[in-house]
């Protein structure tokens, strides 16, 4: 249930994000302590849970297991579906 | 097309702790001292607690915030002991409390005839150690019926707290549990721990958790 707490706040603060930065969110790497008191497995599952649904539709989670007690939304990647130059 | 990378770094814990030091302001603003009683289920958080607010409910302006996942049977037990305000926080799941549900709770205290608050978190020793609820400290509250390697097993939660309440002492003698052992853990984990060794069903022990009540309302934050 933590773990799916923080998943849900990953989702409030990525939806944030895009709110400033608009698009179709493509990644989001989310960067987890081995002594943060998570358990890495479960909050990737959470994670791909929220990020399965609307309004994320599928953006693929990156889960990067760290020393120490981190625990942070690290980076987005979002497509602004303009073309490449 | 034109996928962009935006370095984010931000703490997953960033908004609850905005929400702590407000709720830590608030408090220091109104003199009041809160404490964040921890433990796994069944320690005797509520016992120690209609102890406290039996003795000291009055002297001491004494409000609690009670965490379940559900039901308020904590808070009915606790308002039988006290006509001071007893709120709950039915959290329909969640396993511990955040600081959202506190500033909640917050708005339904009289603080202006409240000095010292207790929070009694959801039992579970793992995710409240990683909630910051704007407490002075968290006192985590322990068992002689539980393994005297919980320390160990928790260590983070006994990071995170100032004190140990060993509670259940009246049973010691009839238990395999080893007490210099327990201590010894737990101090391995957070050398800084301070004990208090109670039976909150007997009254063991309970004058000098009182005592320590006393001392610390109305103190400056250490």
């Amino acid at each position: 249930m933590h773990e799916l707490s923080l998943a849900l706040e990953v989702g409030r603060m990525v939806e944030d994000h895009l709110r400033t930065n608009p698009g179709r969110l493509v990644r989001v790497g989310v960067k987890v302590g081995l002594d943060a008191g998570v358990e890495p497995d479960n909050l990737a599952f959470c994670l791909e849970t929220v990020f399965a649904g609307p309004p994320f539709h599928g953006a693929q989670t990156v889960l990067e297991r760290v020393s120490g007690d981190v625990l942070r939304l690290d980076f987005l990647e979002v497509d602004d579906g303009r073309p490449d130059h | 097309m034109a996928v962009r990378t935006i370095e984010v770094r931000e703490s997953l814990m960033a908004r609850n702790n905005e929400l702590a030091a407000a709720v830590r302001q608030r408090l220091d603003d109104a003199g009041v001292t809160m404490f964040n009683l921890v433990s796994s289920p069944g320690s005797g958080k509520t016992t120690l607690l209609e102890r406290t607010l039996a003795a000291l409910g009055e002297e001491l302006g004494i409000a609690v915030v009670t965490g379940d996942v559900q039901t308020q049977n904590d808070a009915d037990r606790l308002a039988r002991h006290t006509t001071r305000l007893v709120q709950a926080v039915v959290t329909g799941g969640a396993c511990h409390l955040d600081a959202r549900q506190v500033t909640e709770a917050l708005d339904q205290i009289d603080l202006s005839v409240t000095r010292l608050l207790f929070v009694e978190n959801v039992g579970n020793l793992v995710c409240p150690a990683s909630w910051d609820l704007g407490e002075e400290s968290k006192i985590v509250v322990f068992s002689v019926t539980e393994g005297e390697d919980k320390p160990l097993k928790y260590p983070k939660m006994f990071r995170q707290s100032r004190y140990a309440v060993i509670n259940k002492m009246d049973l010691l003698p009839h238990l395999n549990f080893d007490l210099e052992q327990a201590k010894a853990f737990a101090r391995q984990v957070n050398p800084e721990l301070k004990f208090f060794f109670t039976s909150a069903l007997q009254g063991d022990g309970l004058e000098e958790w009182f005592s320590f009540l006393r001392s610390r309302v109305g103190a400056s934050r250490s």
